[in-house]
């Protein structure tokens, strides 16, 4: 029994330990517990298989998989220590709980909340789209083909193609002593790719993200950073200043994923969402309540949405992922706490989901109706290396990448070299003129995005980047 | 009775000492009693073989194997935190092509699954017709082992120990006026790392990283600042980053500093051009920044287009040994021996043996960052100089999960001449600014870049006269190295240790970049906030 689960861990196909491998795993970890209190276990299994290519060939294709065990050891409710390791046999475990006993007794003080197993009534876990035998079953073969449809047309049309193509699954198991466990696995898939001209004046990026490799269409990937590159080359310059920009839902999300909701952060009086401090009460208003953004915008994530799959529970702790609206119509309704935050202040806030996976409401023009509309203004494919340089406006600076062009009385005109910007996406998201439908973007793995595009004026261009 | 991690230490090296059974590895899931082999035994040779032995007769033309142990640990003053990762990776060459296997089990079957695996990888991914994957020669290394000099492990010292010292300095900062500590931790890792290759390499070796973080909050007349304690950045040592290091010395001249900055007049940011005086780590920083990434070959080929970017460097072999890159005064040295650097080894994930070379010479690019495979494609430079082609070393990866990327080595800015500090520079600067602690912001060909955050002065008549409130900076690489006007002497240079990531899927790397505070030329001061 005991050897069961792990040994079939060996097997070159199964990947990932079950959920009754992980519950034995936990239960073998208490079994080695000394001294009483509570013993939480936590199993994150992985595995990957991915290809990169660059200069139209594949430089590296790989199969990678790991296994990570962590413990938690409360002695009693003032001492808690955690350890965690990647060997599950009995040796390693039991060190493994010695090394959280240890800590937890040599540093006998308060046991951080997030330390603290949930002593939360049951509850049900939302059921959520994340796992697809097509990414799981996606073999070594298979991605090699994907990889030649998604290289030949760069290569044909002579230019130099780079990518990333990774299918990826976990599993991730919570086992809270004396708490309700809760086990969910999850693929992922990926994919993207820069086009380059070999004389290095023009740049096409493409990309996408599912759970779902189904979801992918890696002929649309091709095309389209094809046809980005062949148009972004030997661009202008133009003088950096504020423009109209059509910006398409990956350049919009490369603003809006910066926007944390942190409550803790604005009861303290920092971060975007402060009101100002009331001094008869002694406290700091947020800006609940308040319009901070056009009144189209809604931001939201509903774990159940088929097409933001995320995990149904929270990492490391366990709680079952709510729905929530952060902005509905232009109205912060919502902010996120830290667990530890939240245990402190209003537990009726535990489990709130990753703030960068999100469902972002539009419109219904298009981006080529946006272009139509404009008089004169800028097309924008995507931001990179951007960074909030004040917390409190969420001031951004950062660098347009991948193609920008002119728009001139309704037409693209020309493409233009890349600008750095200065700019607050609530700012931008105060400007919009036109919204567009909502598509997935390119999003962290595992933090889904539907992201409209949009018109917006007086975008703020501070400086040309002649980089490409 | 707990368990200290020394007992667990040396609780592992008795077991170790058992002669190997049939299952001689702890790490064969599930079985009781099999612990991990000293680095030394012989049963490692035979593992890492296994490997080899099944990517050679699957048709792997090379392949090599690295089996690491990596242990980290985070100590605050009242907790700590235990990691521990045992991982094998197999590396293969078939066909022209790489392919890559890695898993956390060190068995014997495991490792002929791995070696198949790797080859099957490059097989079925060998895309873009028959390729030609040349390596630059390199000496086999029949048994090479070696442990990277620290004076102490800070796996044999109690975490309990640890947290009491950090508590002591907290305790010492408190009884300073004005002042007390904002944030205080660190961090310690160490790798155990086997290598093997069907070059006929053997070679094991320990490397330890240790770091911290020791921020300290002053303040003054209603103004408060923090500053971070500056000589605990990474490095390639134990616990001696604190125990051997004048820390009190270096929290009172801190908090020093501090009340110096709070006590100076705030200004707003008058945009202009400025001469500036860049301190030793923010020149580290811009160098980290620019001419790290931009002199990784296989980055200015475009091979990291999809990553993290390419170089402004991108004709990479018209430029070698024409391009200014810099003033006469920029000479730029790469290694991975010197010791205490966060990227020193003594074999490279190629099991290549790194030796010291010069990037940049008087200004001029003269070399770029290679791994046994980019250094062939520097064949035909190396021949017009009549250099033999060999790798400088830079094949390096997080752990055996992941392959190997090259990665940047240790980097050395040589000083000037001139004994010549911080202080100094700015005495010499009739009216400017002098810059310590920005933050940079680059665009993906490392080429563009914005300064912002950290301490602005305003420098008149050679002194630091008031603190300019929100000041940023933009520059160019090529014109801001140009305008490099007066360089640090020998005692004035700091080593930092810079992390980056690379890669997809990403790694991390570490690696000490060593400067001189340094003048430049009309820099371009802005306001980083101000909208067009």
């Amino acid at each position: 029994m005991r050897l069961d689960g792990v040994m079939r861990l060996l097997e070159a196909r199964q990947r990932l330990l079950s959920q009754a491998e992980c519950e034995a795993l936990a239960a073998r970890a208490r079994q080695a517990a000394v001294g009483g209190g509570k013993t939480s276990v936590n199993v994150d299994s992985w595995w990957a298989g991915a290809l990169r290519w660059g200069r139209n060939r594949v430089r590296l294709a790989s199969d990678r998989r790991d296994v990570s065990i962590s413990v938690v050891r409360a002695i009693h409710e003032h001492a808690a220590g955690r350890a965690s390791t990647n060997q599950i046999d009995d040796v390693s475990l039991v060190n493994l709980v010695r090394a959280a006993e240890r800590d937890a007794r040599l540093f006998g003080v308060r046991a951080l909340p997030e330390d603290l197993p949930l002593h939360a009534p049951w509850f049900t876990f939302p059921a959520t789209r994340i796992w697809s035998d097509a990414t799981y079953d996606l073999t070594a073969e298979e991605r090699g083909a994907a990889a030649r449809a998604l290289l030949e047309p760069a290569r044909a049309a002579g230019m130099q193609s780079a990518g990333f193509l990774e299918v990826r699954a976990r599993e991730w198991g919570g086992f809270p002593d004396g708490g309700q466990p809760c086990y969910a696995r999850q693929t992922l898939a990926q994919c993207s790719m820069t086009v380059r001209d070999p004389e290095e004046t023009g740049s096409g990026w493409a990309g996408a993200t599912s759970f779902d490799w189904r979801a992918i269409d890696t002929q649309a990937l091709a095309k389209r950073a094809l046809e980005k590159c062949l148009a972004s080359r030997h661009p202008v310059a133009l003088e950096p200043g504020r423009y109209t920009v059509v910006l398409e839902p990956q350049a919009v999300y490369d603003l809006v994923v910066r926007i944390t909701w942190s409550r803790e952060e604005a009861e303290h009086g920092r971060g975007p969402f402060v009101a100002g401090a009331d001094g008869a009460l002694g406290i700091v208003r947020t800006k609940l309540g308040l319009k901070v953004v056009d009144e189209r915008i809604t931001i939201s994530h509903d774990p159940a949405d088929p097409e933001l799959g995320v995990m149904p529970f929270t990492h490391e702790t366990g709680e079952p992922v709510r729905p929530v609206t952060w902005v509905d119509h232009g109205v912060p309704t919502m902010l996120s706490d830290r667990r530890e935050y939240a245990l402190t202040t209003r537990t009726d806030n535990l489990g709130t989901p990753d703030s960068r996976s999100f469902r972002m409401s539009g419109g219904t023009t298009t981006v080529d109706e946006m272009v139509a509309s404009t008089k004169r203004g800028l097309l924008v494919t995507r931001f990179s290396n951007v960074n909030v340089l004040d917390r409190s406006t969420l001031m951004a600076t950062g660098l347009t990448r991948d193609g920008v062009w002119l728009i001139e009385n309704g037409k693209i005109t020309k493409a233009v070299k890349n600008f750095r910007f200065t700019e607050s996406p609530l700012f931008v998201l105060n400007q919009v003129e036109q919204l567009g439908p909502p598509v997935p973007v390119f999003g962290l793995p595992g933090a889904p995005a539907i992201v409209p595009p949009l018109k917006v004026r007086d975008f703020s261009f501070t400086s040309l980047a002649d980089a490409v | 009775m707990p368990i200290s991690r020394r007992d667990f230490l040396k609780a592992s090296a008795l077991v170790a000492a058992i002669p190997a059974g049939t299952h001689p590895l702890l790490a064969r899931f599930g079985r009781a009693g099999d612990p991990v082999p000293a680095l030394a035994d012989p049963a490692l040779e035979e593992l890492a073989g296994r490997a080899l032995d099944a990517a050679h007769s699957a048709g792997a033309t090379y392949a090599d194997v690295r089996l690491t142990r990596t242990m980290s640990r985070i100590v605050r003053p009242r907790a700590v935190g235990d990691q521990e990762q045992l991982a094998v990776g197999v590396r293969a060459l078939a066909d022209g092509y790489w392919g890559f296997a890695s898993g956390p089990v060190w068995s014997a079957d495991e490792m002929a699954r791995l070696g198949a695996e790797a080859v099957h990888e490059a097989r079925v991914n060998a895309i873009g017709g028959a390729a030609v994957t040349e390596l630059a020669p390199a000496a086999a290394v029949p048994k090479g082992h070696w442990v990277m000099p620290v004076e102490i492990d800070p796996f044999a010292v109690s975490p309990l120990e640890i947290a009491d010292y950090l508590q002591s300095l907290a305790i010492f900062t408190a009884r300073i006026p004005h002042a007390e500590v904002w944030s205080n931790q660190c961090a310690f890792t160490m790798q155990e790392k086997v290598y093997a290759s069907t070059v006929g390499s053997y070679c094991t070796q320990r490397t330890y990283l240790s770091q911290g973080e020791l921020v300290l909050q002053v303040r003054k007349n209603d103004r408060v600042t923090r500053l971070a304690v500056d000589l605990l950045s990474p490095a390639g040592v134990g616990w001696e980053l604190y125990r051997h290091q004048p820390l009190h010395e270096a929290i009172r001249r801190t908090v020093a500093e501090a009340e110096e900055d709070l006590s100076l007049p705030v200004k707003p940011v008058d945009v202009g051009r400025y001469d500036a005086v860049f301190s030793a780590p923010d020149v580290a920083n811009l160098l980290h920044q620019t001419l790290a990434p931009a002199t990784q070959l296989d980055r200015a080929l475009g091979e990291e287009a999809n990553a993290g970017g390419t170089s402004y460097l991108n004709r990479p072999f018209e430029m070698l040994g024409q391009y200014q890159v810099g003033a006469s005064a920029l000479t730029v040295t790469g290694n991975r021996s010197e010791r205490g650097g966060c990227a020193t080894v003594q074999w490279d994930d190629d099991g290549v043996a790194p030796e010291e070379f010069t990037l940049v010479k008087d200004g001029v690019l003269v070399d770029f960052q290679t791994t046994r495979e980019s250094a062939a494609w520097m064949k035909d430079y190396y021949a017009k100089i009549g250099k033999p082609v060999r790798s400088h070393g830079c094949a390096s990866a997080e752990s055996a999960i992941d392959a190997p990327l090259q990665t940047t080595p240790n980097l050395v800015m040589h000083p000037g001449r001139e004994a010549l500090d911080f202080d100094a520079l700015v005495s010499g600067l009739e009216q400017g600014i002098a810059v310590k602690g920005a933050q940079l912001n680059m665009d993906f060909q490392h080429l563009n870049g914005l300064g912002a955050g950290g301490r602005v002065y305003e420098v008149k008549r050679g002194k630091r006269v008031a603190m300019i409130a929100g000041a940023g900076f933009l520059f160019r690489a090529p014109e801001l190295w140009k305008g490099l006007r007066a360089v640090g002497g020998r005692a004035s240079v700091r080593r930092v240790g810079m992390a980056s990531m690379k890669g997809e899927p990403g790694q991390q790397s570490v690696a000490s970049v060593t400067a001189p505070p340094t003048v430049f030329a009309q820099l371009t001061v802005i306001d980083p906030l101000r909208r067009a």
